[in-house]
């Protein structure tokens, strides 16, 4: 039984290796002179012709070959497969830390160094608030977008930045920064923005997310929220964050009637060459190849047709990568690699025996197809054909 | 102990095998590719990979996801003592989301020896449980959130779950929730932003195979070679039993019970009944104990409730029923006593009750649910003028004739062609 000390046991561990497990994957190591004297365990290819899933995963496998075959090979996945023979081997049977490095670097709650893809919309916030800083003027400003398209992420980082900015240019002491939801002192701040205040008075900048939990019945949380910044001599800069695009509209009519509705962003859902970007930029801090190109693809493409959030995308990721462990774990129960081999083959005619020995090692395609049907699959279908047979019966009779 | 005869001690323990969950879900924890060892490979990847994680576990009642996640838990408990806290909740107990957040703070300051005030208010709560959220997650020391019953917690605004799930996205956190719930869909009653944060993992749970079923059985009922039992006892037993498990009609019975219900917990019920019906005289099980087990587990209450039916009654429901096969519109109480006439005039019986005896009956039958009235809606008129209906079929009818203990000139009832 796979337990957590099975990692330990199984795994095949040369003595070279042993001062890899101790060193940090991030350190620039070789691991292909490793990988090239080892001779990996070559599986022999071994239909399991018991378990439906499998066979299920084998359908959708040849199904997805066929459909990747059509596309033509674009730019970028020529610069993922050049990639792929550029960067060093990634043995997880050898290291551990390599699978935990791997795992962490794309779990959800990493946030990366790096927020792409929202460049755009991070800099018309960080433009918006700074002129707002500048003429010391209020302002409101609306966030939308559906779940996973990294609105909170991206705030974080216009904190930041704006943080940083007003310490270096404006020298002066930096915006506070309040993350209340709602003010306890409702009549001590309007008090204090209906005088004028001392021109040097530092402004405030108040990120409330998830608004719609302040919606109430008569909304009057929100009115008052959104009141402050119209007051005469308000220095109140409010960013609020939803996932309802009209939350400005419905709820607080009011504001356009005062001619002073929030300006209103959108984060669309990512699409499948944002989703890989993203995914690459995570994988870029590792020092070997993990994901077949293709792999990514078909997990970019699949997750950008249903929702384009990001969380399921790192999700599937991760159960994929769980795939190859309980795989390596157990060589039994794995789709055969006569059928991947030619798949390779007929994409790469030229692959040597060493490429080849990586691709095995490496998250490939079946290994995303079921973390896939696993994800989006509905237990409905198990369900029904488990039932006993009175209530199959009954079943019948209604869809009948 | 020593007193009791062999058979005693074996149908005790027996049943003691069946009543402890642990045992009989262990059976299905041999494989590597079961329930058990996925859920022990998410829960143990989040102690020793110090990552946070979600999952669901989904099935139809009594098919062992309580029973399996106590047994992972137990088994990691061992492997990783003071490294593991649990936090149970109840979707029927807790489904307000202030008494929900209560019952996590006491919780946590009973696992850690706190002092639990009882006045402490929703927001205060709150934040006792995201510090100590960031203290465990910084001492290495994983929280593991069961929710059973987890669609009850889906209904109202969801703020207990969207909490819980947003303290898995911070990096500070080391926590795993486990939802269980007899729901397939339950995730999809799950908010948009609560469902993208949950991780999409989802563990079935089904009711096992027929052949699953039957090493099951063999698995519950072979008495362990290294009790306190005489060896040549348990030898005798377990061979007796393997004879009966390899016989048809034993299987038969095993198919009658699938095919209302094949979950695990409603065949151990069976078990148990059939081993309560064990001879202790021979001190073995025979087939006829797990006939006789039979009719207990799948009850027939119309037909017992005809069993107990007087003569009179018997004939009220058959005057409906002719009535019925002469496709009368109107069928009530002055009708069935026209009928009734007829038949005695008829078949010149000796039972003829006055009517207000038969307005008895009627009445009793009413509170038996045998018939009913066809609509509420007739309360002001008297019992004799609303119309009413049969409840029992014509099967149904009919056995109870044949199985009552005193049903006289049964010929009259042929003869009447029902």
């Amino acid at each position: 039984m796979p337990t957590v000390a099975g990692r330990r046991s199984s795994l095949a561990v040369d003595p070279s290796a042993e001062i890899g497990v101790a060193a940090t994957p991030r350190k620039g190591r070789l691991r292909s002179d490793n990988a090239l004297t080892e001779s990996p365990m070559r599986k022999s290819p071994r239909f399991c012709t018991q378990g439906s899933p499998n066979c299920l995963v084998k359908v959708n496998v040849e199904k997805c070959v066929k459909t990747l075959k059509n596309f033509s090979r674009s730019a970028q996945e020529k610069k993922l497969s050049e990639n792929l023979l550029e960067k060093q081997i990634w043995d997880p049977r050898v290291d551990v830390g390599q699978l935990r490095a791997v795992k962490e670097a794309l779990h959800v709650s990493t946030a990366p160094t790096t927020v792409v893809c929202r460049e755009d919309e991070q800099n018309r916030i960080s433009d918006f608030c700074k002129k707002c800083v500048q003429q010391e003027k209020a302002g409101s400003l609306y966030v939308c977008g559906c779940p996973g398209t990294g609105k909170s992420l991206s705030m974080e980082k216009v904190k930041e930045i704006l943080v940083n900015w007003a310490n270096e240019i404006l020298g002066q002491s930096h915006p506070q920064k309040k993350p209340d939801r709602s003010s306890s002192c409702l009549q001590v701040l309007r008090n204090i923005y209906s005088q004028k205040q001392p021109p040097c008075t530092k402004m405030m900048l108040v990120i409330a997310d998830e608004l719609d939990y302040l919606i109430t019945k008569d909304c009057a949380v929100l009115h008052d929220l959104f009141m402050l910044t119209t007051m005469p001599f308000s220095k109140c800069i409010l960013l609020g964050i939803a996932n309802a695009i009209d939350l400005a509209d419905r709820f607080i009519p009011k504001l356009q009637s005062l001619n002073c509705k929030p300006m209103v962003i959108t984060f669309r859902a990512y699409s499948k060459d944002q989703i890989i970007t993203i995914l690459q930029e995570r994988l870029r801090e590792l020092p070997y190849s993990v994901f077949q190109p293709q792999a990514l693809e078909l997990c970019a493409r699949r997750v950008a047709a249903a929702s384009g959030d990001m969380r399921k995308a790192l999700s599937v990721c991760r159960s994929a990568i769980e795939m190859l462990e309980a795989e390596r774990r157990d060589p039994i129960s794995t789709l055969s690699l006569s059928l991947l081999e030619k798949i390779e083959d007929q994409r790469k005619p030229a692959a040597c025996d060493t490429v080849k020995n990586q691709l095995n090692n490496m998250v490939r395609i079946d290994h995303v197809a079921a973390a896939l049907s696993k994800t989006f699959k509905s237990p409905v279908v198990d369900t029904i054909q488990s039932l006993p047979q009175h209530q199959q019966v009954r079943f019948s009779r209604n869809i009948v | 102990m020593g007193c009791l005869n062999p058979a005693e001690q074996a149908k005790i323990i027996l049943r003691s095998r069946i009543s402890t969950p642990s045992f009989v879900f262990s059976f299905f924890s041999q494989s590597p590719d079961s329930n058990h060892s996925k859920l022990k490979y998410i829960i143990s990847s989040s102690v020793t990979e110090a990552c946070n994680n979600s999952v669901l576990l989904l099935g139809p009642r009594g098919c062992g996801k309580v029973a399996v996640l106590e047994i992972v838990l137990e088994e990691l408990l061992k492997e990783h003592p003071d490294m593991i806290s649990v936090i149970r909740l109840n979707g029927l107990l807790h489904c307000d989301n202030n008494c929900a957040l209560k019952e996590i703070a006491r919780q946590l300051c009973l696992e850690h020896h706190l002092m639990f005030s009882k006045m402490a208010s929703y927001d205060d709560n709150s934040q006792f449980l995201l510090s100590m959220l960031r203290e465990c997650g910084l001492a290495h020391k994983t929280i593991v959130f069961v929710l059973d019953e987890f669609d009850l917690f889906t209904q109202g605004k969801q703020r207990l779950l969207y909490s819980l799930l947003d303290a898995m996205q911070s990096i500070t956190s080391q926590a795993v929730v486990v939802g269980v719930s007899c729901r397939l869909d339950a995730d999809q009653l799950l908010e948009k932003r609560v469902r993208s944060r949950f991780s999409h993992r989802k563990l079935l749970f089904l009711p096992p195979s027929r052949e699953d079923l039957q090493r099951l059985v063999e698995h519950i009922l072979l008495l362990p070679t290294d009790s306190s039992l005489p060896n040549d006892y348990v030898a005798a037993f377990n061979a007796k039993l393997l004879n009966i498990l390899a016989d048809e009609k034993f299987k038969g019975i095993i198919d009658t019970l699938c095919y209302s219900d094949s979950s695990v917990g409603y065949l151990l019920r069976f078990l148990f009944s059939a081993i309560c019906h064990m001879d202790m005289n021979s001190g073995f099980l025979s087939v006829e104990n797990f006939k006789s087990a039979l009719p207990s587990i799948q009850r027939q209450p119309k037909l017992e409730a005809l069993k107990d039916c007087s003569v009179l009654e018997l004939y009220i429901l058959v005057c409906m029923k002719r009535l019925e096969v002469k496709e009368l519109e109107l069928c009530n109480f002055n009708s069935i006593m026209k009928e009734y006439k007829s038949i005695h005039d008829t078949f010149q019986t000796s039972d003829y009750y006055a009517r207000n005896v038969c307005l008895r009956a009627f009445e009793h039958l009413l509170e038996r649910a045998l018939i009913s009235f066809e609509d509420n809606k007739g309360h002001g008129q008297s019992t004799e003028f609303r119309p009413v209906k049969l409840l029992i079929s014509w099967h149904e009818l009919h056995q109870g004739l044949k199985s009552h203990r005193s049903c006289p000139v049964r010929s009259i009832f042929q003869k009447s062609k029902i």
